[in-house]
């Protein structure tokens, strides 16, 4: 005997709550059947459960989530049609709504079973689960569904007949099975809009089967057994299963690769190809041979090292140097006649050598031992070709210019002879500059090897322009040297008092001791001032003193030397004459003195053989090239005051030039151009105690950094990552070289970087262009 | 003794110091051989010293050795620009640039009183952005129906093109049958993505990395659906791009320099289908003022040919050389422009922002003859190529607040949507691209132009912190921005385009993310209710909500 409830007693309606209340009251009073009349009360039918048997509920015009949460053992009948959320979360029960049910029926239903005999609404069936500990949940409707069916779907079965619904386009409604991921949607007749990501197949024997056996109860529940025959036309149906995760997962990552739509879809041969060429490869960010971004170059002696470049005569020391640290002790000692026939007088007695002071060791320690290196060949001899008298060669004057391009002109083979208008050979390296400062032996020695070279010498010969002209016809060419040998005298009252320092000096030289007052004073202080303390000490003065109106010019260890001696430089002092006491100064002092000199400079005796010859400031004016005419040149303190050795370079170039064109060779002297600093590798190189590079220059090849010229450490072939480079020698020249091999090689730059001389170089190594 | 003057450059000046851990380097060399700048190289370094013997000071022999190091080249043409090749390439992480707080780069960058110039990157008040103290805050949540990102369908499609309003329409009914017809053409329209891959010449860009971005419009158009448009950049196009069929997705650009115009009209015969628009680059936003800057470096042969100009620093000038009004503006280069497509191509122009938006925007509004087909305004954000930083530092103007006031000015006249209003300069500064996009159109826009982020996408390594941004040297190690062939080759142009494909479906998604809480399916174009500012200025300057 069921309970019957009524809901509405004339215009009183019972609220939900009264009525759920009034079933849970029933409840307990062991009522199981229910027959309600409802109005539109919610939530009828659940979660209810009875441990004495099973409920049912047979309602008429429920509100909205009827059977919501059933559980087992419920059964809930709705006589016609039902409001939306039917069997929402049904837990178990089993709910029939005979008509229409509305929307979201069925949502989240994780149990039991829902049997509509109409239509369904929007999103019906979304979200429904199975809970694999119990039966999946089934969701029967007869006729179709609103759209979105179906959402996120996550297990049970749903079937959806399509009775009556010929006019809608599609019986799961529109985007059905969005975000499915589980269950079986069967449905029959048309459909569309069911999402893509789901897949829509055939029934398979189980399926018929599972439909074949649950459809005549399904019709029986809705009381429409009339259509079983047409439904169980197998034909007609299809299900929609959700792809599987790995399904899913696959066809995310399914879309075309970009390769393939490049090569397939894209403008064939790239948009660029006919104007950039590019083969579409995609390279590392380090690359080997063409693709490298800088390549390395072993310049070896491609500059010069800040000695040879600081040195007027280029003389390179560095490559001195480095013969001594191959043990090649001779050549490394005659290498230095090849530019200078002086190397014991000039470099390594009274030059100033530029050499040092540019050395790149000044910036760790001090400057290598080149004076000490030149010194060495004093005594050293050659082997001189033998003597071509095709090519005659006439020098005037055998002073340091005139002798250095005569031996030089000899050692290439030529016939030279040197006209002297004195009777010894030398100029003023020999009659002026004091013996304190170049050893008389060593002086006569390398005089003796210029005249034992078989240059020919006319001592006593005075050149004048007659002379000379003579000459031009007798030798191919002609260089002069003749020197400045007029000393500068300013216009002082009394300068007839004053005294020539050069035959003073000629005399101290030739071992003679001509006499000198007891206090002398020496007007300038240059080397040549400084020359002249000396020797007037040397000849018995008590008390020198030298002046000049600006700072002393000599070198700092001539001064010491002169102070040394006693003597006393006062500057700036003005001359304002000379008298019989001394001199006296524009402010007022008298300096006494019994012997004056003046060494302020000498210009060249010019007139005699160029009188029409254009002067600058009273020295002659050549070119870049010394060139006076076709055949005659001219060099050395004639041309401009300077150091010795400016005028030994002067002459090995004027000595290099008159051979190249005798031998109808292109005259090309080697770029003067110094080692930038940066390229020199110097970390190797540390402080050391340089007694030892004194006493022994020989030894000083190991301080020697050999800037710019390849001192074969092999450091570079060492560290080089990839063994890329090798040393090459060739047996033929004698000569080695570091090589690179651009297929190993992938321009790091560490050759260039370890290398101490600055020999590799990297060359940035851009694509030409068009390529 | 060390022989170091105090006017030598030494690292310590430079804006970066290369950081090197001699334990960690095995001295492979391929730091060095990577760095495109040259900015590092090979030294020996000495080392020693004297060791004492026993407890009390006793000198025994000298330790003295030396070894080859990796050293910062300290010259300004190969100062370090901090990209971090070095540490990427290292096998062993043993080499970084470590950026130089107390460098003297501005005072030792103008070498023979040459302008700085750098790879175009505003670096101003990067970390201070507008955008970024704006957040949506109205969600819907009890209240307004949301949306759901993932199941709705969503519009996301902007104009490009002349908007008649309804009334305007030149439609009529036919009295046989009663269909609606138009009478006339109306101006075209195209409904496009509202991100727009903004302007980077043919030759700003390498071959590969401008054909990866032609490539990525390509895919995310036929493959993805998403209808994407590109913008040439004034640089002119490949002939090649311009004969297929995919021309109809880019945007060609006319600007200052009118660079490449002569093989656009050429080719226009061999068109099969028209170009998707037309822009007027008449200012950029990173460097108003400037024109455009190509460095001669980066002017290769293909670059010469398309531009019809031999080798030398390319400079668009600041201004259309043939313009001096507005209203000159938009007779000859809008009327023109339409012509040249016979109307049926959409033609709008792009200018900085400046403090005179409104009155540009005001007067494009006015369009009586219908040819005024958007207005893309540019913020001090943006930038790529080279520029002299003077204009990069000091020039420009905040894009955000100028789109609000373009967008009232607009809907004070009741006009707005029909030019249509697109913003950028800084778009994806972040690199969040889909919420600066976001807040824009919630501000006015009807979508966002952007470029820079496409570089980054692509490998590029800069940022707007001063990291490499050296876009104007031809050096670029990620091959972008380069002409160098063996630079070029650096970039997988596959990769490239992926990443940017990528990253746009994502933006896809992120759109709809924002879109689905304020309920909105087609874009939210003016909702600045959907804004709050958690900067009260901010919000005061733009008519939005103040929360904090």
């Amino acid at each position: 005997m069921s309970f019957y409830i009524k809901t509405v007693e004339g215009n009183q309606r019972q609220s939900t709550q009264a009525l759920l209340q009034q079933i849970y009251a029933a409840m307990e009073n062991g009522e199981r059947e229910f027959v309600i009349d409802a109005c539109g009360q919610h939530d009828i039918g659940g979660p209810l459960w009875s441990a004495d048997g099973n409920l049912e509920f047979t309602v008429n015009n429920p509100g909205q989530r009827v059977g919501s949460m059933a559980m087992a053992g419920t059964t809930i009948i709705v006589e016609g049609s039902a409001s939306a959320d039917t069997g929402w979360l049904n837990a178990g029960g089993e709910i029939i709504v005979k008509g229409d049910s509305g929307d979201t029926t069925a949502h989240c239903a994780a149990a039991g079973k829902i049997f509509v005999g109409g239509r369904v609404g929007t999103r019906s069936g979304s979200l429904m689960k199975h809970d694999p500990a119990y039966d999946a949940p089934e969701f029967w409707v007869l006729k179709n569904t609103g759209s979105f069916s179906f959402e996120f779907m996550g297990g049970g079965t749903a079937v959806v007949c399509g009775i009556d619904s010929e006019e809608f386009d599609s019986v799961l409604g529109d985007r059905a099975c969005v975000g499915m991921v589980g269950g079986t949607v069967y449905y029959r007749g048309k459909a569309s809009g069911i999402s893509p990501a789901t897949k829509i197949m055939d029934l398979d024997d189980a399926d018929k089967k599972f439909l074949a056996e649950g459809m005549p109860g399904f019709l029986k529940k809705i009381g429409r057994e009339d259509v079983l025959n047409e439904l169980l036309d197998m034909s007609a149906w299809k299900k929609v299963v959700a792809k599987t995760y790995q399904e899913r997962m696959k066809s995310k990552s399914n879309k075309k690769g970009m390769n393939n739509f490049r090569m397939g879809d894209w403008v064939q041969g790239g948009i660029f190809g006919d104007i950039f060429p590019d083969d579409g490869k995609v390279v590392n960010m380090i690359n080997r041979a063409d693709a490298r971004l800088r390549v390395p170059e072993w310049l070896n002696s491609m500059f010069m090292a800040p000695c040879e470049a600081g040195c007027p005569a280029g003389i390179p020391s560095q490559t001195r140097f480095n013969l001594l640290r191959q043990g090649n002790v001779e050549d490394a000692y005659r290498l230095i006649l090849e530019y200078t026939p002086f190397p014991g007088s000039v470099c390594g007695s009274v030059c100033p050598n530029l050499c040092m002071e540019a050395c790149t060791r000044c910036m760790i320690d001090s400057a290598a031992n080149i004076k000490g290196l030149g010194r060495m060949s004093t005594f050293v001899n050659v082997t001189l070709p033998a003597i071509d008298s095709n090519h005659k060669i006439a020098v005037i004057g055998s002073g340091v210019g005139g002798l250095t391009a005569a031996w030089l002109l000899r050692l290439r083979g030529f016939d030279v002879t040197v006209f002297e208008k004195d009777d010894v050979v030398g100029g003023k390296l020999v009659n002026a500059v004091s013996r304190e400062r170049l050893e008389t032996k060593t002086i006569e020695a390398e005089i003796d090897r210029i005249k034992n070279s078989g240059i020919k010498f006319e001592l006593n010969t005075c050149v004048d322009k007659q002379k000379l002209d003579q000459l031009e016809k007798e030798f191919d060419y002609v260089i002069l040297a003749i020197g400045a040998y007029q000393p500068k005298l300013p216009p002082w009252e009394g300068k007839e008092k004053i005294a020539s320092y050069l035959d003073f000096l000629k005399q101290v030289n030739a071992g003679k001791r001509p006499a000198v007052g007891k206090k002398v004073v020496v007007i300038g202080c240059g080397n040549s001032g400084m020359d002249v303390v000396f020797g007037a000490y040397a000849c018995g003065a008590e008390q020198v003193t030298a002046i000049d109106i600006q700072q002393p010019a000599a070198f700092k260890n001539e001064i010491e030397h002169a102070e040394r001696l006693g003597a006393k430089l006062i500057w700036p002092a003005f001359t304002d004459k000379i008298t019989d006491k001394g001199i006296l100064l524009k402010d007022g002092r008298l300096l006494e003195a019994d012997t004056v000199f003046c060494c302020i400079g000498e210009a060249p005796i010019l007139n005699p053989i160029l009188p029409e010859k254009e002067t600058d400031r009273g020295y002659l004016k050549v070119g870049e090239d010394f060139r006076l005419s076709d055949k005659v040149f001219a060099i050395g303190d004639m041309t401009k005051l300077g150091l010795l050795v400016a005028a030994i370079g002067a002459a090995r170039e004027t000595s290099m030039r008159i051979t190249a064109e005798c031998r109808n060779e292109v005259f090309a002297p080697r770029p003067r151009i110094r080692i930038p600093h940066e390229r020199l590798s110097l970390g190797y190189f540390s402080a050391v105690d340089t007694t030892e590079a004194v006493e022994k220059p020989e030894q000083d090849f190991n301080r020697c950094i050999s800037c710019g010229t390849c001192r074969d450490c092999e450091m570079c072939l060492r560290t080089c990552p990839e063994h890329a480079i090798t040393r090459v020698v060739s047996a033929e020249k004698g000569t080695f070289e570091y090589v690179s091999d651009p297929d190993l090689c992938i321009g790091c730059g560490i050759c260039a970087g370890v290398c101490p001389c600055g020999i590799w170089t990297m060359r940035d190594n851009p694509t030409p262009e068009g390529k | 003794m060390q022989t170091v003057k105090i006017n030598d450059i030494t690292p310590n000046d430079l804006p970066w110091k290369i950081q090197w851990e001699p334990c960690a380097c095995k001295m492979c060399g391929s730091c060095v051989a990577a760095c495109t700048f040259g900015a590092i190289e090979v030294g020996v370094e000495g080392r020693g010293y004297t060791w004492s013997e026993g407890v009390t000071p006793t000198p025994k022999d000298d330790e003295r050795y030396s070894i080859p190091v990796i050293k910062q080249v300290s010259d300004i043409k190969h100062h370090c620009v901090g990209c971090g090749m070095c540490e990427k390439i290292c096998p062993n992480r043993a080499i970084r640039p470590v950026r130089n707080q107390d460098n003297r780069w501005n005072m030792i960058n103008r070498v023979g009183g040459d302008m700085p110039k750098r790879g175009g990157r505003a670096n101003l008040n990067a970390d201070d952005r507008t955008l970024d103290k704006i957040v949506v805050g109205r969600i819907s949540q009890m209240t307004d129906p949301a949306l759901d990102a993932q199941r709705h369908t969503f519009d996301i499609r902007a104009p490009f093109g002349r908007i008649l309003p309804a009334e305007q329409l030149p439609l009529s009914v036919d009295p046989a049958t009663g269909e609606m017809k138009m009478k006339s053409n109306i101006p075209p329209v195209h409904w496009i993505y509202p991100l727009i891959f903004s302007d980077m010449s043919v030759g700003a860009l390498s071959t590969r990395a401008w054909e990866a971005i032609c490539l990525a419009t390509a895919y995310l158009n036929d493959e993805c659906g998403m209808p994407v448009r590109m913008c040439s950049g004034e640089g002119g196009l490949p002939v090649r791009l311009m004969r297929s069929k995919y021309l109809k997705y880019m945007f060609l650009q006319i600007a200052s320099g009118h660079f490449g115009w002569n093989r656009i009209i050429k080719a226009m015969p061999e068109m099969i289908e028209d170009p998707a628009g037309i822009i007027i680059k008449i200012g950029q936003g990173a460097k108003p003022g400037d024109g455009g800057l190509l460095m001669a470096a980066k002017v290769a042969p293909h670059v010469q040919a398309l531009r019809g100009v031999p080798k030398s620093d390319l400079l668009s000038p600041p201004n259309h050389q043939g313009l001096y009004s507005i209203e000159e503006s938009v007779q000859k280069m809008f009327l023109s422009l339409n012509a040249a497509f016979k109307f049926r191509v959409p033609v709008a122009i792009k200018t900085a922002a400046t403090a005179s938006s409104v009155s540009i925007y005001n007067n494009l509004l006015r369009d009586p003859y219908n040819i005024v087909g958007g207005y893309l305004l540019d913020g001090v954000q943006g930038g790529t190529g080279a520029a002299n930083e003077i204009s990069l530092d000091h020039t420009g103007h905040p894009v955000v607040s100028k789109l609000r006031d373009c967008y009232n000015a607009a809907v004070a006249q009741g006009r707005q949507g029909q030019i249509p209003l697109w913003a950028g300069g800084g778009v994806g500064m972040t690199g969040n691209a889909a919420a600066d996009a976001f807040k824009m159109i919630c501000l006015g826009a009807n979508g966002v132009f952007m470029s820079k982020l496409l570089l980054q996408l692509m490998g590029c390594v800069g940022n707007d912190h001063g990291r490499c941004n050296a876009c104007n040297t031809g050096l670029c190690p990620a091959g972008l921005t380069t002409q160098e062939k063996k630079l070029v080759q650096r970039l997988d142009i596959d990769k490239a385009a992926q990443n940017i494909v990528d990253y746009m479906l994502s933006f896809d998604q992120e759109m709809r993310k924002l879109m689905a809480p304020i309920g909105n399916s087609s874009l939210p174009v003016g909702r600045s209710d959907a804004l709050v500012s958690i900067d009260r200025d901010v919000a005061d300057k733009l008519a939005i909500q103040y929360s904090c």
